[in-house]
């Protein structure tokens, strides 16, 4: 007989004794999976309310995923009529080989740079992390626009995460005229920035001259915050300089230009001068 | 004296650090004035004189009174105080300032 005849033969035997299991198993496996789609939905909810953790979170939904995944090919399996145990057994030996694998090659694989809710610097785009995936990264500048950038593009990029040390330098600079008392002005800056219930004790602020330039005296204050009050504490702490030296009739220089006219002076003769005595 | 002891004394006796702010105030109710806070004393502070200041005055602005009498909800007397209970000065007039005054 022919073996491509012989092969149909075969398939349309299975199709009449084990037909309408196989069509229930491909039910539950579709309906399952369904059903595993929307609780899972729903688990990550529910994790999302109580905990914090956005890592932890996704790992916990991520695993009952898995699980409940493996009890839906199970179920389907045993209505085709496979036996349970050896496909049980299978699904460990798979789950457990990629356990093994990620854990053997994860200090090999390149991690991103970051972690959800970072405030980073990646190429030109500053914003807050809200997502990464095995592709990319969803990241939310402070304008409210949304990007999605390649996590090639980021690993190729220099990436400034401003939340991976815990504290943060403060810098105000400003200038003085010459004509103002610059002790007086170092003093009154250092106050405001030690009175700031905010700025950390150590390391102290300290206030430099850091240059006498062509407009005034460049006075740098320094001290160091708790990165996540970093740019309200910056701001007031402009604020409250620009009032406090007012009050202290500190002024601060401005750019100014100096313009001189140079008039050619006309030689004056001798004469002319004893004539203009005698008039 | 060594550096460190003499760092110690400067932060503990130069310039006083407040631990946090709060907008102190009197509220009518019931024909009579009610000393509150916001937030509350049991809550966290707020850790900007800043903020402390400007909320102060949004909530004068929004409670102002219209005439000398006043009416159930008006918020009187606010002013900043730190976590010791002490009126702050405010970093704005250099003294210390009261908004919709109210004897």
């Amino acid at each position: 007989m022919d073996p491509q005849m012989n092969k149909l033969q075969r398939l349309g035997y299975a199709m009449q004794h084990h037909g309408l299991d196989m069509l229930y198993g491909l039910i539950i496996l579709i309906v399952g999976l369904m059903i595993t789609k929307w609780l899972l939905k729903l688990i990550r909810n529910l994790l999302d309310k109580l905990l914090t953790n956005a890592t932890l979170v996704s790992v916990i939904a991520n695993c009952i995923g898995v699980f409940l995944m493996g009890l839906v090919i199970t179920a389907s399996a045993m209505q085709i009529g496979l036996p349970p145990g050896p496909l049980i057994t299978l699904m460990m030996i798979v789950v457990l080989t990629g356990v093994g694998i990620i854990v053997i090659f994860r200090p090999l694989v390149p991690t991103l740079p970051f972690k959800v809710g970072n405030v980073v610097r990646a190429g030109n785009l500053l914003g807050k992390i809200e997502a990464t995936t095995a592709l990319n990264t969803r990241l939310r500048t402070f304008d409210g626009k949304t990007f999605f950038v390649p996590n090639r593009q980021v690993l190729g990029d220099v990436v400034v995460n401003y939340h991976y040390t815990k504290t943060r330098r403060v810098k105000i600079d400003i200038a003085i005229r010459y004509d103002q008392d610059m002790i007086k002005a170092k003093r009154v800056l250092e106050a405001l920035m030690i009175e700031d219930a905010r700025v950390l004790n150590k390391p102290s602020p300290q206030v430099y001259v850091m240059a006498l330039g062509p407009n005034g005296i460049h006075l740098g204050g320094r001290c160091w915050v708790n990165n996540n009050k970093f740019w309200v504490t910056r701001c007031d702490l402009l604020e409250k300089t620009k009032l406090r030296f007012d009050r202290e009739g500190l002024a601060f220089a401005y750019h100014q230009l100096d313009v001189n006219h140079h008039y050619p002076v006309q030689a004056v003769e001798p004469e002319e001068i004893w004539e203009g005595d005698a008039q | 004296m060594k550096i460190t002891e003499g760092m110690k004394v400067i932060e503990t006796g130069w310039v006083k650090k407040p631990k946090g702010f709060r907008v102190k105030f009197q509220q009518f109710q019931d024909g009579e004035l009610v000393t509150a806070y916001s937030p509350p004393e049991d809550a966290t502070a707020l850790d900007s004189d800043v903020t402390a200041w400007r909320y102060a005055w949004k909530l004068a602005q929004a409670t102002r009174p219209d005439a000398d009498t006043l009416a159930q909800g008006h918020l009187v007397n606010l002013t900043v105080v730190d976590d010791q209970d002490s009126p702050v000065i405010s970093y704005i007039t250099g003294e210390t300032e009261i908004f919709n005054p109210h004897s």
